[in-house]
């Protein structure tokens, strides 16, 4: 089964997550994605844990191993000229080029996008930094918590009496990877029609922030600072404990009261006062003391699937191991097999959307280092076994 | 300035709330001809028009449903006709939009498509290649196909409140990884969505222009979440690993936190990668001796002793504020930088000199007047991709749509109308209250406000 970027060829240059991620989705769509690792150290997420078993190796670095499936690998030294021969020779026949380099550090002159959109007629050159190629803070110094705090979305995350709080594994450079692959994407289709390539500018906080559609009119209608959960006296909506774990009881959906009250199956709560919006705030601190009073007498799942047959739209903790067990996932086949040589086999997380005419394959593991060196320089540029030899003799690969 | 990505290309909007919404959205920012199918009748409305405000000057006013400044972030750029779909003639009606579309965007339950033969098989028939998004939550197969969900309740459902979580901190003021598991705030999980399907329906554009073969998109925003924490999750099939919470430290780099600064709920976050940047956050801090004192001097003792630690550069942060501290830190070459609100991004000079927020023209019965709208967050060189218009009113283009797009007789636009199937004013609704700003933030709806943001 063909994927449906079927035949669009990516190079992807720079390493750790946006950009990687980026071409990973591209990759799972179909499209033919060369990772170019510098040689020796290769992506630096090589270097990042955890680690399969534990083991600092770099190709069991599990960050590494989830955002590189679907590519091949090459290692490539694109700061010397004989580097920068070969890219340019791998440039002519790439659709796209994603790289993450923070701007002025790119490792070679011709990776500039406005350059590289000339030389290379057709070229998407899709570039993902932390604050964009312009502005005054273009050469900031960003890692995810600095990108998650300046776009918006850490003030709003954790609890309103505490400090904000870090959000979960390096979603903001996630974020500007699918952004990144957005763009590309509505990009080559323009391309059809004008024949011209471009670049693309993205800026991970301007993706991240570009999500908070009620923080920003807030101000810009009403001068108002939405702040952070939980909303004090709703007692709703926010992660509340049950016999094995959390769970949220939320009042959205089309039920009425009633409806929640019988569910969680306490008297108390079909007490009239709360079967009103404004009555659930102004006895709000009462209803809490019931709610984790009947919440204490259920376990998440069983709490989770009730509330999903009456139509209620409940949700629960649930963590890696849950994940991996949940019939939803298993019957959708979200996971994928895949056998990597040298971190084992494992069950994949696959794609999020299912296409009608696609079916998700995790067709590669990520590559070893170097891995599809002899295949991409050999059988698809034509270099002899010699000149790979001194190739890799004199640093270039 | 070039043609847009878009040009020429039409969708149709049947979405409701937040993720699908967005999706039109930024297809219309790209050039497309997005027409938003709304309803005039108040049970069937999409609720960001009648229940997410926030209004201008916290006033609904008469025309509320055309004042919501959430709605009229997530329907920019769109057109509106009113479709009141439990009426054949206006099925009929949509059927034919589809026919003439080459994008649908929907998010009701399977059942509520099927109900109304609008499932991807029926409108294959009317339009073979059609490219159509059907946003659940947990998808069209499987156990859960039937559930209802909503962004607030999926976060934790799909993993992401196992990654995060306040240190757990004992009597004697020690901290450990956290046992309560918290969550992204602000419906995370719809933009997941949001930009999800913005990627699929472009792909399958592309696919469509080489093949002639539409595409049926399944999206489970569950699933689509779980994706975005893959990594977290292949931890636990390697290794057995089911959760990570340590608030705002880092795996391996020390210091990395989040520090208050001068004013009221003002916070800077600051990330040293390794040696050299923590002697750069000595001498920001006028401490250079701090650099060689043995129980920070390297990233193992700095892990051992991170709560020390986190107490001195909380009690430099503390006098000073969030932009003091991100200059001194990133002239040194640091990560660090505010932790910004709504307003601090209205006001961001990095944002403000990318032009990030783009100014809108309302009309004038709204009463909006201008405002600003969260843009996107990337660039084209080729296209000036932008905001094109502001939402539509209701049923703003009835008229275009139905007569110039479908070209109905005038015989059967008046039968519309007379069978109550579309309308330009809200029916059945009531004007929503408008809770005071200072009962607002009584409530802990709204940290503070300033009376005077506009000035």
């Amino acid at each position: 089964m063909s994927g449906i970027l079927d035949g669009i060829r990516v190079l992807e240059l720079g390493g750790h997550v946006a950009a990687p991620f980026c071409a990973k989705l591209l990759a799972d769509y179909g499209a033919d994605v060369i990772k170019i690792e510098p040689p020796h150290s290769g992506d630096a997420a090589r270097d990042a844990g955890p680690f399969v078993g534990d083991d600092p190796h770099p190709d069991k670095s599990i960050p590494f191993l989830y955002r590189n499936t679907n590519k091949r690998g090459i290692t490539l030294n694109v700061a010397t000229s004989a580097g920068g021969a070969i890219l340019a020779r791998l440039l002519e026949s790439a659709d796209v080029v994603v790289q993450n380099f923070p701007p002025g550090q790119l490792p070679a002159p011709m990776l500039e996008p406005a350059g590289l959109v000339d030389g290379y007629p057709g070229l998407i050159a899709t570039c993902i930094t932390p604050f964009g190629l312009t502005g005054p803070y273009r050469d900031f110094a960003a890692t995810d918590i600095v990108v998650c705090a300046m776009s918006g979305l850490m003030y709003h995350s954790g609890d309103s009496d505490r400090e904000p709080l870090r959000n979960a594994l390096a979603q903001s450079f996630y974020t500007a990877g699918i952004n990144g692959a957005v763009a590309t994407t509505a990009a080559l289709f323009q391309r059809l029609a004008t024949g011209r390539g471009q670049y693309i500018d993205v800026s991970a906080v301007e993706c991240l922030a570009s999500h908070l559609v009620q923080a920003v009119p807030y101000y810009s209608y009403m001068g108002a600072i939405k702040g952070r959960r939980p909303v004090r006296g709703s007692g709703f909506e926010e992660l509340m404990p049950a016999r094995d774990g959390y769970v949220i009881p939320s009042v959205q959906g089309s039920q009425p009261w009633g409806t929640i009250a019988d569910l969680i199956g306490l008297d108390a709560l079909h007490d009239p006062r709360f079967a009103s919006g404004s009555g659930r705030i102004e006895f709000g601190e009462e209803l809490y003391e019931l709610l984790i009073q009947g919440l204490s007498e259920w376990d998440r799942k069983p709490l989770f699937q009730a509330s999903g047959e009456r139509r209620l739209v409940f949700g629960m903790a649930q963590d890696a191991g849950d994940l991996y067990e949940c019939p939803q996932l298993r019957e959708r086949d979200f996971f994928a097999s895949v056998t990597h040589p040298v971190a084992g086999t494992a069950d994949y997380p696959g794609m999020g959307p299912k296409l009608s005419g696609l079916e998700y394959e995790a067709r590669r593991p990520a590559p070893l280092l170097g891995q599809h060196n002899t295949e991409i320089y050999c059988d698809e540029l034509g270099y002899s076994a010699q000149e790979l030899t001194q190739l890799r003799a004199s640093g270039t690969i | 300035m070039n043609t847009l990505p878009l040009q020429g290309i039409r969708v149709v909007d049947l979405s409701r709330v937040f993720a699908m919404p967005y999706c039109g959205a930024y297809l219309a920012d790209l050039g497309a001809e997005v027409i938003k199918v709304d309803t005039h009748h108040n049970q069937f409305v999409d609720t960001t028009r009648t229940l997410n405000g926030p209004y201008p000057d916290n006033d609904p006013g008469e025309l509320y449903w055309e004042r919501g400044g959430t709605f009229n972030t997530l329907n920019r750029g769109k057109l509106s006709v009113t479709l009141d779909l439990r009426s054949d003639a206006a099925l009929g009606v949509l059927r034919r939009l589809v026919a003439v579309s080459d994008v649908l965007l929907e998010n009701f339950t399977p059942r509520v498509m099927r109900r109304f033969g609008l499932s991807y098989p029926d409108l294959k028939a009317v339009k073979p290649d059609l490219i159509m998004v059907s946003n659940t939550g947990y998808g069209h197969s499987g156990p859960w196909s039937s559930f209802g969900a909503m962004a607030t309740a999926l976060e934790p459902t799909h993993g992401t409140a196992a990654f995060m979580g306040y240190l757990d901190v004992d009597d004697s003021g020690r901290s450990s990884p956290g046992s309560v598991p918290n969550k992204i705030a602000n419906s995370y999980t719809d933009f997941l969505a949001s930009w999800t399907a913005q990627l699929a329906v472009l792909a399958s554009l592309l696919h469509r222009a080489q093949t002639g073969q539409g595409t049926w998109i399944d999206l489970a925003m569950y699933q689509v979440g779980v994706s975005f924490v893959g990594e977290g999750l292949l931890d636990y099939a390697y290794n057995g690993r089911r959760t990570r919470r340590i608030g705002n430290r880092h795996e391996t780099w020390s210091p990395h936190g989040c520090y208050p600064c001068a004013g009221a709920d003002e916070w800077v976050v600051i990330a040293a990668r390794d040696d050299a940047e923590w002697r750069q956050v000595c001498a920001a801090m006028d401490a250079p001796e701090l650099a060689d004192n043995p129980d920070y001097s390297d990233v193992i003792t700095r892990h051992q002793n991170q709560d020390g630690l986190d107490k001195i550069i909380s009690r430099w942060t503390v006098g000073k504020s969030q932009y003091e501290v991100m200059r001194l830190l990133q002239q040194r070459g640091v990560p660090a930088g505010p932790v910004l609100d709504g307003k601090g991004l209205l006001s961001d000079p990095q944002l403000r000199s990318r032009r990030f927020f783009e100014t809108v023209e309302h009309p004038a019965e709204t009463g909006l007047g201008r405002r600003e709208y969260i843009g996107r967050g990337w660039k084209m060189s080729d296209n000036d991709v932008s905001i094109r218009k502001p939402a539509p009113l209701l049923g703003e283009d009835n008229r275009y749509v139905l007569s110039d797009v479908l070209g109905l007789a005038q015989s059967e636009i008046t039968e519309l109308e007379n069978g109550n199937a579309v309308g330009r004013t809200l029916e059945g609704a009531r004007t929503p209250g408008a809770v005071p700003l200072e009962r607002q933030v009584e409530l802990g709806w709204t940290v503070r406000y300033d009376a005077d943001y506009r000035t």
